[in-house]
């Protein structure tokens, strides 16, 4: 798999620069995945602000801090981690079979025999792809989570919107959303390689495509957690 | 408009087919042998895969947590508050998610798998019930299942966030635990475990009605295994939504009939 890191990192640099291929991957990324995502974040934002209400109620008693809290919660852990997990269901899933379809009917040997690089060619523009648009559905999906805890406070915790967005404006800085659009990425990244990679190694046979499936979507979804785990202890040192 | 139909068409195969497996399961002898057999297999595959997503969740809470409660001088409170958000919301949750990209995955393909190639239509042909020899043991081997893992991945997380408390914020061993019987209530506990049970429902009757009715050769295999994964994740977060929201409500009621 290092390997195939390596030489995704040098193909991203290296001339044939597949253009058509790469807005084509960025359409099925990110449009395709736009109404699936939203949809379920906003759902998971109002269960965050209807938990965090209460305990913030069993522990000091009121819950004037929830909006703060909640938004803190939602920029730093839920949006970006959500949509990186229903990502790796959709388009790595989706990733794993094509690439491993193509592995066991010998399009990948077809590729090498006509001399082109099949990690150049399948590889690197999903790579691109997946980074910029998960870093772009990461940010589009915090801005409706907050979005949605606004209308869900509202309605169940009686904050009006600006009393919100005052609580909000004490807690969350831009960086915030910087480091989530950077954890968005680097979720982004690891998709497609983990997904290309069992794609690669495809065993013969229908069995073989759901293997890899399968594999794809454990390893990334733990890798995803991992990755998680280690950027906000990165990032907590630097608030 | 077709779109609607079309979901709307799913979501009443899959209640019908739901049915079908409770009416199997109340109305006919259930394979015991059988149904061990998967809790077995379910439990023994996906073990280490939760319980160290549930330590790294675990660790996550509680880097998260610490950070706030800095700000108040409140970290004593770290421990109970990392554990009760990782068992009542987050634990369950991030469980069921694994769940359907392993189990779920793996089970829709394989019924797949047995229905193209025809072997269900077989066991039809020797004069067994499908429902009852394949289904069933299936759907309750993933449920049951999925409380085992629930539990495994819940002791995992709070080793994670204990680990995690020492090595980040300083909180030892002891200071960490002792408010933890304080914040989680026994209703805490329920509400994860039922939150579990709903989602391992959802997921294992999603996963058979996908495999069951799956068309069209490998392809066909191929695309039940993305559609089972993805219509279990939307699934999964609105029933989580729903199950928190009706608890809510619920104890709400309860608190106003006491008053």
């Amino acid at each position: 798999m290092i390997t195939l890191i390596a030489e995704t990192m040098t193909g991203v640099f290296s001339p044939p620069f597949r253009r058509k291929e790469f807005f084509q991957q960025l359409y099925f990324v990110a449009n395709k995945s736009l109404i699936i995502i939203l949809f379920c974040v906003s759902f998971a934002a109002i269960v965050t602000i209807l938990e965090s209400s209460f305990h913030m109620k069993l522990v000091i008693q009121n819950d004037s801090m929830v909006p703060g809290f909640a938004a803190l919660l939602i920029l730093r852990e839920l949006g970006a981690i959500l949509t990186a997990l229903l990502l790796t269901s959709r388009v790595g899933a989706g990733y794993a079979s094509e690439v491993g379809s193509m592995q066991i009917t010998e399009q990948v040997d077809a590729f090498k025999m006509l001399g082109i690089d099949p990690v150049n060619y399948l590889v690197v523009p999903r790579f691109l792809a997946c980074v910029l648009g998960c870093m772009m559905l990461t940010i589009i999906a915090n801005m409706t989570c907050i979005f949605s805890a606004i209308i869900v406070s509202q309605q169940y915790l009686g904050y009006t919107p600006s009393m919100f967005l005052a609580s909000m404006d004490r807690f969350v800085q831009f960086q915030d959303l910087v480091f989530a659009a950077i954890k968005g990425a680097c979720f982004g990244g690891v998709i497609p390689i983990v997904a290309c990679y069992f794609g690669f190694r495809c065993q013969q046979g229908a069995e073989g495509v759901g293997r890899a499936t399968t594999n794809t979507v454990v390893v990334a979804s733990i890798a995803i957690i991992v990755i998680d785990f280690i950027l906000s202890y990165t990032f907590s040192y630097l608030y | 408009m077709t779109v609607f139909i079309s979901i709307l068409d799913e979501v009443g195969g899959a209640l019908l087919f739901l049915q079908k497996i409770l009416r199997s399961l109340f109305y006919k002898k259930i394979k015991t042998h059988e149904v061990f057999e998967q809790i077995w297999k379910v439990t023994a595959e996906s073990f280490f895969t939760t319980a160290m997503a549930g330590f790294f969740v675990g660790a996550i809470m509680t880097v998260q947590f610490a950070l706030q409660m800095k700000e108040f001088g409140a970290l004593g409170y770290l421990g109970g508050l990392a554990t009760s958000g990782t068992f009542r919301e987050v634990g369950p949750l991030l469980i069921a998610f694994m769940l359907s990209g392993k189990v779920g995955a793996f089970t829709s393909a394989e019924l797949g798998t047995m229905r193209v190639t025809e072997q269900i239509d077989a066991v039809r042909c020797l004069g067994a019930d499908p429902m009852q020899e394949i289904i069933a043991p299936r759907f309750l081997g993933i449920i049951i299942s999925s409380f085992f893992l629930l539990g495994g991945g819940l002791i995992m997380s709070v080793f994670g966030g204990m680990l995690m408390g020492y090595a980040f914020a300083g909180v030892n061993f002891e200071e960490y635990l002792r408010h933890v019987p304080m914040i989680v209530s026994p209703v805490s506990i329920l509400s994860g475990v039922i939150k579990c049970g709903a989602f391992a429902l959802v997921l294992a009757t999603i996963c058979t009605f996908k495999g069951f009715t799956t068309a069209g050769g490998a392809k066909g295999v191929g695309r039940a295994v993305v559609a089972t994964s993805v219509s279990t994740m939307i699934c999964i977060v609105v029933v989580d939504w729903m199950t928190s929201f009706l608890g809510e409500v619920i104890l709400q009621m309860v608190r106003g009939y006491r008053s």
